[in-house]
């Protein structure tokens, strides 16, 4: 499954993603992805630590879904591990500006919590 | 003779159609050529990201030539100089487009602010180190080029 999640309270939620989020990768996962991301008042924790690639069309889907969130009460942060080449182009194109990215996990979760 | 000059240049073509579907088999086609060619993961990487942006803005917003006539690959590894480089040329028969000349969304200072759209265009101008763009032949041909030193130069 290259989309998959996991509550860990009534708010909290964590969205694993993996393979290519390229425009097949991206369009594969986008309706569940939407779903998924966007309820109302959710913290959600995005762990793109296996994603393989990161195509602008995969940042789109990212940034929807954030803005959607946030619209909604919520909040979303950025779950990439040791993953150098996604979080290199996450700070390329200034989204770690726009939704807090990090590296370790319990950094993550109290980020989106607060 | 001496193995790095009968070596020195690589290349390859490929044909693929202005299809989703297609994308993932150019990138597959020109990653493997680059491996086998000694290019090192990272500098594939950023080539794949080039590739994949170049190619989904002939998709996305390509007329009817671009998307009807065959888009043209052409991968070169030039391993002659200290400076080793790896190229793609992405040719498309769609109306001129100049990504080297395209101005560049400003960048958002909150999510609010923030609108889909424009990030391929700086990826692939972060992404390589040379970027080049011409008009030939009623044809659109965009090149980006990685370069990188190789290990084995360091060292001597």
């Amino acid at each position: 499954m290259p989309i998959e999640f996991e509550d860990s309270s009534d708010t909290l939620r964590t969205i694993r993603i993996s393979g290519r989020l390229d425009l097949a990768g991206t369009d594969e996962i986008a309706t569940k992805f939407a779903a998924l991301a966007t309820a109302k008042d959710r913290r959600v924790i995005v762990d793109l630590t296996g994603v393989s690639f990161l195509a602008s069309i995969g940042i789109r889907s990212i940034i929807t879904n954030a803005k959607s969130l946030q619209q909604r009460g919520g909040r979303m942060v950025l779950f990439v591990g040791s993953n150098e080449p996604v979080a290199k182009t996450l700070e390329v194109t200034g989204i770690d500006s726009l939704i807090p990215l990090f590296s370790d996990l319990s950094a993550a979760e109290a980020a989106v919590a607060a | 003779m001496n193995r790095v000059g009968q070596d020195a240049l690589q290349t390859a073509v490929l044909e693929i159609r202005a299809a989703v579907k297609d994308v993932r088999v150019a990138s597959d086609w020109m990653t493997r050529f680059a491996a086998q060619h000694a290019v090192p993961e990272s500098q594939i990487n950023r080539l794949d990201l080039c590739l994949n942006e170049a190619l989904a803005n002939v998709i996305s917003y390509g007329n009817a030539a671009a998307l009807s006539e065959p888009v043209v690959l052409h991968v070169a590894v030039n391993a002659r100089q200290d400076l080793r480089e790896a190229a793609v040329t992405v040719s498309d028969a769609g109306v001129e487009f100049d990504m080297t000349r395209a101005p560049i969304n400003e960048r958002p200072h909150s999510l609010d602010e923030a609108k889909p759209g424009g990030l391929g265009l700086l990826m692939i101008r972060r992404f390589s180190d040379v970027l080049t763009y011409r008009r030939h032949n009623s044809r659109n041909e965009l090149t980006f080029s990685v370069q990188w030193v190789s290990a084995s130069d360091q060292a001597s």
